[in-house]
């Protein structure tokens, strides 16, 4: 049973980890549209 | 259009773990881990699967030269390794219960193990310095070459010793390969769709994301050029 | 196709006739599978029976990691002048750079292997007894494979700065057909006679290999060689 357990909890650790790296990459993106909104508004 | 498939991913996700959990008879030999089975060989279809996409549009960057196409070639090698690392892990964990032991050089084990380390290059050759066109013709060239190796590995290894995996489908040669009962058969088939769909909801947001990138850097460059003149 | 193996040839021939007044890849190429030698005598006890049995390993990784050591060094050194540059603006079909590169580098390992090779069945005391022209057939099959997929893959890294560490890890993964069909049919001349029958076939594997990624190779290239 234990193995059974560990393997679903693999399993979602590495799908809930590339959907933290794919969230990180959209993060480093909204900044970068904050900035130019900001940079934007003050010419 | 991928809000509502998201929706669609997570009722069809309950559905199948509740199918594999509760619904599908246990197996009488292994007992409950045999249910690692549906999410593994799930993996193992999407990761087969991502890396035919990662050869279909490598072929289809080369004549046409769009870098959208160039853009899903990466991301589905990405989620292919990813997947290939789900089956990596679950492997051993199942065999370790079933064979007794973490590892064995069998073919099919062998083989995914080598994928994981093509698809990891393929990677690596995108992150090579350098313009986005040389990177993407680059990698397109590698991604045709690893996928006509993939079939090779497996016959050569195949060749080199065949032991353990019982052949679930199809003819089993010389030995007698178990079968697989008809609500095992569902449940297996269930879980393949649902892994499909995640990985084409995983494709789309990460297309998306790169399409964004790509966006924002170009309006960063059009302000380069105004704050220039 | 005159044409494409004339220039091939004369690309071969420059890369040997620079090798040979610098002999610089070769000699470094020796003393590495030498010093390789020396580590496996270390690592397997030497006097032991048991050593017959990693022989044909040896061969096999002795060749793979010399040789990359030279197919490192088959593109880069094109950079310095700028000279790769010159070959792909030169009127020829960028294949037969292809082709002539892979002949070079192919050449420079066979050499490698005529002298490392008896080294190591001196040093271990190994007595050869198998088919020698079958052992010859294997190494010439292995080694053409490893260079073919080698000398594509070489190209292919030298526009990565980084491009020394980048080739080992894109080449090991995409030779591994052609490692393990070359170690077993090694092995089995040279310890397990008796399974002769299953040597064909994995002789076949590697002539089909060969075959197979020399076409693709040959006809991508032209896809690394853009500017």
């Amino acid at each position: 049973m234990s193995y059974l357990f560990a393997a679903y909890m693999v399993i979602w650790i590495l799908l809930s980890g590339y959907l933290v790296i794919l969230g990180k990459r959209q993060q480093k993106i909204n900044k970068e549209i904050e900035f130019i909104r900001e940079l934007e508004n003050t010419q | 259009m991928h809000r509502s498939l998201i929706w669609i991913l997570i009722i069809l996700m309950s559905v199948a773990l509740y199918l594999v959990f509760i619904w599908s008879p246990i197996e009488k030999v292994m007992g409950n881990v045999q249910k690692i089975f549906y999410f593994h060989v799930g993996s193992a279809w999407v990761a087969f699967l991502a890396f035919g996409v990662v050869f279909v549009y490598s072929i289809l960057f080369l004549m046409k030269r769009k870098r959208s196409y160039d853009m899903i070639a990466g991301i589905s090698a990405e989620i292919g390794v990813l997947f290939t690392a789900i089956v990596l892990t679950t492997g051993p964990i199942w065999g370790r219960s079933a064979w007794n032991t973490w590892w064995t050089w069998e073919p099919r084990l062998t083989t995914t193990f080598i994928l994981f380390f093509l698809y990891l290059a393929y990677i690596f050759i995108r992150r090579m310095d350098g313009a986005w066109e040389k990177k993407a013709r680059l990698a397109a060239v590698f991604g045709i070459i690893s996928f006509i190796d993939v079939p090779i590995v497996f016959m050569a290894i195949r060749w080199w010793n065949s032991k353990l995996h019982p052949i679930v489908f199809g003819d089993a040669p010389n030995q007698s390969g178990g079968g697989i009962e008809g609500e095992m058969l569902v449940t297996l088939l269930f879980c393949l769709g649902v892994i499909t769909l995640l990985y084409i909801v995983l494709l789309q947001k990460g297309i998306y994301i790169e399409r964004t990138k790509l966006a924002v850097e170009n309006v960063k460059k059009n302000i380069q050029e105004k704050l220039m003149k | 196709m005159r044409d494409l193996i004339k220039s091939a040839l004369a690309i071969t021939w420059k890369d040997l006739y620079a090798e040979w007044r610098t002999k610089q890849v070769f000699s470094t190429m020796l003393i590495f599978s030498g010093l390789v030698i020396v580590t496996f005598s270390f690592a397997f006890d030497p006097t032991n029976n048991t050593i017959r049995a990693v022989i044909p390993g040896m061969i096999w990784v002795i060749t793979i990691f010399a040789g990359i050591l030279g197919l490192n060094r088959s593109f880069i050194s094109e950079q310095y002048n700028d000279s790769l540059h010159g070959l792909i603006v030169s009127p020829i079909d960028p294949s037969s750079i292809y082709f002539g590169k892979f002949l070079s580098n192919f050449i420079i390992v066979l050499f490698v292997q005529m002298i490392t090779i008896p080294l190591l069945f001196i040093l271990f005391d190994y007595k050869m007894n198998g088919n020698i022209l079958l052992f010859l057939l294997v190494l010439f099959l292995g080694s053409a494979g490893f260079i073919c997929v080698g000398t594509f893959l070489a190209a292919l890294s030298a526009n990565s700065r980084s491009s020394e560490m980048l080739l080992p890890i894109i080449l090991f993964p995409v030779i591994s057909p052609i490692v393990i069909a070359a170690v077993q049919s090694t092995r089995i001349l040279l310890i397990d006679v008796e399974e002769i029958e299953s040597l064909f076939s994995w002789i076949s594997l590697m002539a089909g290999y060969d075959l197979l990624f020399f076409v693709f190779c040959f006809f991508l290239f032209e896809f690394i060689m853009e500017v």
